[in-house]
């Protein structure tokens, strides 16, 4: 197992080892007897499957595992989760240019801003009070389960480079996304199955397109990417067999596969074998478990309801959810959904409705599942999009924001039924109050949650060493139990 | 551990060692001893980035080093006294027990061992002297160092590596035998297994230098260009694709045909790197080195709404900065894009700089016409236009393919004439043929004739009149005096001319509407969907008449995707710089039609701008030029007239006949609707010419250092181009503003001390898995020094003596005795050189993923050998670009042998990459990469297994086995397939096992013949069938076996 002094010892290592053999020197040193374990084939063996690069936690861990709904396109925290009855009362007036002034704006660039209130009323929810819009019924009904953050910034105005900014902490294009980071840090529990998930719902409409490389491992190793299931088809790319190939006539190939590759390896005597025939013996695996995980027909009629799938594999968000909490259970680390209809430039008022329609049910269901199965304390929840929206209106939609938006996080180390920050009067902006949440900060108490502190948890690439957070990022302690 | 990246193998497995107590060298050297720790633990603070300084130490200059100053404390201090480590600051704060004192500080990251103090003190010791950073300095070539003559080495390569590994006390390897010599060296070569007969003459060569013979072959080979294409490609960040939101496509490819075409015509690496940095501004700049300039614009693009243009304007320009400097210099300039660079010594400053050589490339922030980002330029442009500046050039393999599908479609025509002459019923119908259109044969515009407008109506948004001649002339109607919402366009009822129609041609023509432009404004660009229908004489009913082509007469606005498309009957555009020149298009019907006196045309344009329009028929098909005139057709036509086809000469009657069916189809509507088809597909050649983006020089913008790498913050310095101002100081720099030529001749000059060693590293990295200096990416402080310096340097130097010669560096390194030997793993040296970085054996290393399709598809013998062209589309899973959204996306497999082009013309969609290449490690190509991991993952067993590329491929391997040896008994099928897939015969275990395993299979298959004919059906290819369904679905379970095999994704 793997501790960061081991990590020290390595560099250490990698620096003596150049010294030692570019000088010619001591091929007999004492240290080289140790080192001759590192590519021990039984000691690679121990690595499979891979349990991560930290040994132990840096803090105590709360979560186990995260699943991230996310709301792509981004919803309008005014409308949602952040009650703004100023905006309210000024809806239709010019919007204050002393909140605008200089600020980046995405399509109302030139445009005249004038305040758009909330689209419907907001309801004081359980015994913690929190405001929680009528769009949103069963989160309502969760509200002493979540934590509602309201201070969220980010720096990305467009949608692609803020899913990427959302998911890596980076614009720039080969950065590990954060369930990469988390398979690297702490490997899965997953038997036979990918331990990072990505499900893409389908529905609603305005659907802005995403990117693979938001669950791309980057300069990570690629065992480290997120593997995404299809909604329609075989669930993972080629894990069905071939036509006119049985499930058992696949079997004997894999095994004379693996007759054949050990015979070479008496020849060549590569390392690198072992692992090929343990890939394949996954592989078969999964073959197996991929279907029976995608087979929603165990699930008990109630199941279905609480979630609100109508038909099974149907590819929806509330589908998705269930699948999510069967990836859970099973041990995935990190699973990710997506729902791709919340760009609402125009039309917000019948948009709003049919998105939270389509994700509020199986959202607040995920959460009463996990809590009932006693997953929820060991499980993180996020809720959110990669940015809000403009509390000005947008003709009859909003346009971008950055300077505030919302998510919801649950579960997995998260104090339960407390809103955390707050924007200005028009929901415009966090306020500088110290509970002001970063897309860095958010990571950063991500991480926390699993027992990680976010600066260590680095690897070195093009000679520096990289982490999620670049160099910013501050735990947000005060949403932490 | 299912990783094979050298560098994490170290990294994971390092972790159970402890820290090694390594004898101190006497003479401590220090960019070999001690810069590594230095810019490990302490540059980070006390480095070339100042504004992390939070004391005035600095280590990374020697003069600042031994300087005294006064610290925060007040007290006057120094960080190091030569001579004195008691007194040197440095080593007082490295040993100090005081936790607020120590350094580096207990919560950094990277801490110190024992061992490094050590170093640290001997080097003050012993005067602490600085050597500037060994990559940052020219490469000297010492002579190669004398070794024993055991006769192991071939050249100097191997006198480096044998010095060293005499001094281990450590015996290289054996050569490799010859079968798995060749099969390596054509894989690394070419990407392609040798094929039996190269394998046969190989090993039957007996000359002693039968190997540099094979050698010479592979690297003529033409193939040799597309595999070393493809790391430069993941340098370049190539791609079909732009890469952000919606990630449209981008016209290309002759820019990877150009990367190709220069690997194979061995261009010296300089002008390689002139021509993509700066080829349009080289002197009488030919189109090669133009389209070389695509290399420039391969940076992320937009055309989101709402984003702003400069923010994507500086984010083009750091990614430049970070291809260029990785690809050119082996560094890491991106880092300084917020602050000066941690452990080199580029300053933000030199980041701007640099990319200031790049503020002439002409682009856009935001490709689109957005009312909230104007720019007049892109007007009317939409998601699924092109992104410019593009220019249109030669593409040689369109141009072959052009050839290749109108001799098919010559020679089915003759086919077909053969018929017809060969049965007089058909040659009566020829004959009848023309005669009955023998009045608009003799047309000698094209053979067309004017169809007569019986009525002319608009919709609610267009008055429609007939005028003279023909001609229907639509207006706009005012908003205001609409009378209703009838879009459905102008109808038409027309009454064409007895006789054939095989084709219809729209006319376009200016007027005055639009001010002499073709459409009802001045812009001047319209859109036409055509619908045409058939109504008989006294019918009430008419039936819609299919098109099959529409071939406009000079290129449109008509894309779909960025592509232009040349068929245009479903929708067509036109350009806008065309506006004031007459437009036509001819619609070629599905299946022609015979007009009786009294039959009626209804023709349906759905428009909301074309201005004036007449149409035409014509008898003539299968043809896209409105004009073409047939020579010889009036002729034969006035003959056949006159002589009822009795005097017809043997000539005649065959144009005739060829004619005749190009009108009619001459009752094979299969060959006519392949014909049809086959002339779309020479459409879509346009005659040998490609767009393709290329560099346009502009007046440059400016270009400022963004403070912290804000965009929006305009207070920084205005820069000029510069290189990094300490690499290569002598140079001499321009007068005046330096362009990219500058640039490049600064790269390429002799005193560069990076570019040569950065482009010979990575081709060891290539040869041998790893680099000299194992992170290729980066030769700076962080780098790794170099396994053998004096070999990188000998290396680099040779490179440059030898006027860039790529060919013959290649043949050196793969010519050597050190990559000639064995790979057998060495149990006796896992202690000693456990990453095989002494090269006491060959480094086995697996395929990328391009040649991982390559290598299975050629022994299957489906391979397409064809170079170059627009990308390829091999299956792919269904649904897979279901999240792309503007425009949506509809993979659509290659239908024909394009289904089976080399992985390197695979399209590259940046956001979802295929996912055979992902699963295989290749980069998305959204940013730079020098180096892709090499994983072994069970979706790589999966898509070996599953994937249809690859049953398929083991079926034709299959077929192969079962036809082409002499003899049918197992064992020369096996033989056969072994000497395809691995260049070897089976070993007895191995071939014993293969026959149980292929009786097995044949038992199963005899029990479920409906599986094996299922097996059979994966893929394009048509299955042989002569042979035995159930003996081929068992021959392609072995070998499905064989491509699965680790030893065939190896190079052993």
């Amino acid at each position: 197992m793997i501790t960061p002094q081991d990590i020290k010892n390595l560099e250490n290592h990698q620096r003596a080892w150049s010294r030692r053999t570019f000088l010619g020197k001591s091929a007999q040193a004492i240290g080289t007897l140790a080192l001759g374990s590192i590519i021990n084939p039984n000691l690679l063996g121990q690595q499979q499957p891979w349990r991560g690069v930290l040994d132990g936690p840096h803090f105590y861990p709360k979560a186990k595992r995260v699943v991230h709904l996310c709301m792509a396109g981004g919803p309008s925290h005014v409308d949602l989760f952040d009650p703004k009855p100023m905006l309210n009362r000024l809806h239709g007036q010019p919007f204050p240019e002393s909140f605008t002034k200089g600020e980046q704006l995405a399509q109302l660039q030139g445009a005249e801003l004038l305040a758009r209130g909330a689209a419907v009323d907001f309801r004081r929810c359980g015994i913690s009070g929190q405001m929680i819009s009528n769009l949103l019924p069963h989160t309502q009904s969760i509200a002493d389960d979540i934590c509602v953050v309201r201070s969220m910034h980010t720096e990305q105005i467009n949608h692609d480079p803020a899913h990427a900014f959302m998911n890596a902490g980076s614009i720039n294009k080969g950065r590990p996304s954060m369930g990469s980071w988390l398979l690297y840090g702490l490997g899965s529990e997953a038997e036979n199955l990918p331990g990072y998930v990505v499900l893409v719902s389908e529905g609603g409409g305005g659907a802005q397109p995403i990117s693979a490389r938001q669950w791309s491992a980057g300069f990570l190793p690629s065992k480290f990417q997120g593997v995404q299931f299809q909604s329609r088809g075989a669930p993972v790319h080629y894990v069905g067999n071939p036509d006119g190939v049985c499930q058992s006539t696949q079997r004997q190939i894999i095994d004379e596969v693996a007759r054949l590759n050990n015979l070479q390896k008496e020849h060549s005597l590569d390392p690198e074998i072992e692992t090929r025939v343990s890939q394949y013996e996954l592989a078969f695996k999964m073959q197996t478990s991929v279907p029976e995980l995608a087979d929603l027909s165990e699930e008990p009629q109630s199941m279905l309801d609480l979630y609100g799938v109508k038909e099974a594999g149907d590819g929806s968000f509330a589908a998705n959810c269930l699948l999510a909490r069967r990836l859970l259970e099973r041990g995935s680390r990190f699973v990710q959904l997506y729902h791709r209809g919340w760009d609402h430039h125009s039309k917000l008022d019948q948009n709003i409705q049919v998105a939270s329609t389509l994700v509020d049910q199986a959202s607040a269901a995920l959460v009463k599942d996990l809590k009932q199965r006693g997953m929820l304390e060991d499980t993180l929840v996020i809720w959110g999009g990669e940015f809000g929206r403009t509390p000005m209106g947008q003709g009859t939609g909003r346009d971008h924001h950055i300077n505030a938006f919302s998510v919801w996080m649950a579960g997995g180390g998260i104090r339960p039924g407390m809103t955390w920050g707050s924007t200005d009067d028009l929901g415009y902006r966090y306020l500088n109050d110290g509970q002001q949440v970063h897309v860095h900060d958010l990571h950063a108490t991500m991480l926390a949650c699993f027992g990680i502190d976010h600066k260590k948890l680095t690897y070195r690439y093009q000679g520096r060493d990289f982490r999620l957070t670049d160099v910013h990022g501050h735990v947000v302690n005060g949403i932490m139990t | 551990m299912t990783c094979l990246r050298r560098a994490e193998l170290i990294f994971c497995l390092g972790l159970i060692v402890s820290a090694s107590a390594e004898p101190i060298p006497e003479q401590i050297e220090f960019n070999r001893d001690v810069r590594p720790i230095l810019s490990n633990t302490c540059f980070k603070c006390h480095g070339p980035d100042t504004e992390a300084n939070q004391s005035k130490l600095r280590l990374d200059l020697r003069d600042l080093a031994i300087k005294p100053h006064v610290n925060k404390a007040g007290r006057t201090i120094t960080g190091i006294v030569p001579g004195k480590p008691a007194e040197s600051e440095v080593w007082m704060r490295l040993t100090s027990s005081d936790p607020v004192k120590i350094m580096p500080p207990p919560d950094a990251l990277h801490q110190v061992t024992e061992q490094d103090r050590e170093v640290i003190k001997r080097w003050i010791e012993q005067g602490a002297e600085y050597q500037p950073h060994w990559a940052y300095i020219k490469p000297k070539k010492v002579a190669p160092p004398a070794v024993e003559p055991t006769g192991f080495a071939r050249n100097a390569i191997d006198q480096f590596i044998v010095r060293e590994l005499e001094e281990q006390g450590i015996t290289p390897h054996p050569e490799a035998d010859r079968a798995t010599l060749l099969r390596r060296v054509s894989l690394d070569l070419v990407g392609l297994p040798p094929t039996t007969d190269e394998l046969d003459l190989f090993l039957a060569d007996d000359r002693p230098d039968a190997y540099e013979h094979a050698v010479d072959r592979l690297l003529s080979s033409p193939h040799f260009g597309e595999r070393m294409a493809v790391p430069w490609l993941d340098l370049v960040r190539f791609s079909d694709s732009v890469g952000f939101h919606g990630d449209q496509n981008q016209n290309i490819f002759p820019y990877r045909d150009y990367v190709i075409g220069a690997f194979n015509q061995n261009k010296p690496y300089d002008d390689f790197v002139r021509e993509q940095l700066a080829g349009d501004l080289l002197p009488d700049a030919t189109p090669e080195q133009i389209v070389a300039t695509g290399f420039n614009r391969l940076n992320l693009m937009t055309r989101e709404g709402g984003a702003q243009p400069k923010e994507y304007l500086a984010k083009s320009a750091a990614d430049r900065v970070r291809a260029v400097s990785t690809t050119f210099m082996g560094s890491t300039v991106g880092c300084a894009e917020c602050h000066d660079h941690k452990y080199d010594p580029f300053t933000t400053r030199d980041f701007y700089s640099l990319a200031a050589y790049f503020a002439d490339v002409k682009q856009w922030g935001v490709y689109n016409d957005y009312k909230y980002t104007p720019n007049p330029e892109l007007k009317g442009f939409n998601n699924s236009f092109p992104f410019p500046p593009e220019m249109d050039v030669e593409n040689d393999y369109l141009k072959r393919r052009a050839i290749r599908l109108q001799q098919a479609q010559d020679e089915r025509v003759e086919r077909i004439v053969e018929n017809i002459l060969a049965r007089p019923s058909e040659r009566r119908r020829v004959i009848d043929w023309a005669r009955d259109n023998a009045d608009v044969l003799f047309e000698s515009n094209g053979s067309w004739s004017v169809m007569e407008v019986v009525q002319a109506t608009g919709d609610d948004l267009t008055v429609v009149t007939t005028q003279s001649d023909n001609f229907v002339r639509m207006e706009n109607i005012p908003k205001a005096d609409q009378k209703g919402n009838d879009k459905s366009g102008t109808l038409l009822v027309l009454a064409p001319a007895s006789g054939t129609i095989s084709a219809v041609r729209l006319e376009a023509l200016p007027d005055l509407q639009g001010s002499g432009t073709v459409a009802r404004d001045t812009f001047g660009s319209f859109a036409v969907s055509p619908q045409i229908e058939l109504r008989r004489k006294g019918a009430t009913e008419s039936q819609k008449i299919e098109l099959a082509g529409g071939y406009p007469d000079r290129d449109s606005w008509t894309y779909i995707n960025a592509y232009l498309i040349t068929s245009v009957e479903s929708r067509w555009q036109t350009a806008p710089q065309f506006a004031r020149e007459k437009h036509n298009v001819v619609y070629q019907l599905a299946a022609p039609i015979e007009i009786e006196a009294g039959d009626q045309l209804v023709v349906t344009l759905k428009t909301t701008n074309l201005a004036r329009t007449r149409l035409y028929s014509s008898p003539l098909g299968v043809r896209r030029n409105w004009d073409d005139v047939v020579s010889g057709l009036s002729s034969a036509v006035a003959t056949a007239v006159s002589s009822a086809g009795a005097i017809l000469t043997d000539a005649q009657l065959r144009l005739l006949a060829a004619e005749y069916f190009k009108s009619t189809g001459a009752t094979d509507a299969t060959a006519y609707a392949t014909a049809l088809e086959t002339l779309r597909e020479i459409a879509a050649c346009r005659e040998g010419m490609a767009f393709t983006m290329i560099t346009e020089a502009m007046e440059p913008l400016e270009t400022r250092v963004l403070p912290r790498g804000n965009w929006q913050d305009e207070s920084g310095e205005m820069v000029q181009p510069a290189p990094p101002s300490f690499i290569a100081k002598g140079l001499p720099v321009s007068a005046g503003r330096s362009s990219r030529l500058d640039l490049a001749e600064w790269i390429v000059s002799p005193e560069n001390p990076l570019t040569a060693r950065t482009q010979v590293n990575r081709m060891w990295n290539q040869f041998f898995g790893t680099g000299l200096s194992a992170v290729i990416d980066d030769l700076g402080l962080q780098g790794e020094y170099p396994s053998h310096p004096e070999l990188l340097d000998w290396l680099a130097v040779e490179f440059v003596e030898l006027d860039w010669d790529v060919k013959a560096m290649v043949r050196l390194i793969v010519s050597s005795a050190t990559y000639r030997q064995q790979s057998t793993y060495r149990e006796d040296l896992r202690n000693i050189d456990p990453d095989n970085r002494l090269l006491a054996s060959h480094p086995s290393r697996r395929l990328g993923a391009e040649f991982v399709r390559d290598n299975a598809l050629f022994a299957a013998g489906l391979l397409d050998p064809e170079i170059g062209g627009p990308s390829a589309k091999p299956y792919q899973p269904e649904g897979y670009y279901a999240s792309l959204n503007f425009p949506k996306r509809q993979y659509q497999a290659d239908l024909d042998e394009r289904q089976y082009r080399r992985g390197v013309y695979t399209h590259w969609q940046r956001t979802f990459p295929h996912p055979m290449m992902a699963n295989f490690d290749a980069p998305s190509r959204e940013e730079c990469t020098a180096d892709r991991t090499v994983s072994n993952t069970p979706q790589q067993a999966l898509t070996l297994l599953n994937d249809p590329t690859f049953v398929e491929a083991a079926r034709a391997l299959a077929e192969r086995a079962m036809t082409e040896p002499s003899q049918t008994d197992f064992e020369s099928r096996i033989e056969h397939a072994y000497r395809l897939v691995l260049a070897r015969s089976p070993t007895q275990a191995e071939a014993t096992g293969l026959k149980e395993f292929y009786f097995t299979q044949h038992a199963n298959y005899s029990d479920e013949m409906e599986d094996a004919a299922k097996l059979a059906a994966v893929g394009l290819r048509p299955t042989n069938a002569v042979l035995d369904r159930v003996e081929l679905a068992a021959w392609t379970q072995v070998a499905r076996v064989l491509l699965n095999l680790n030893e065939t994704l190896m190079r052993y």
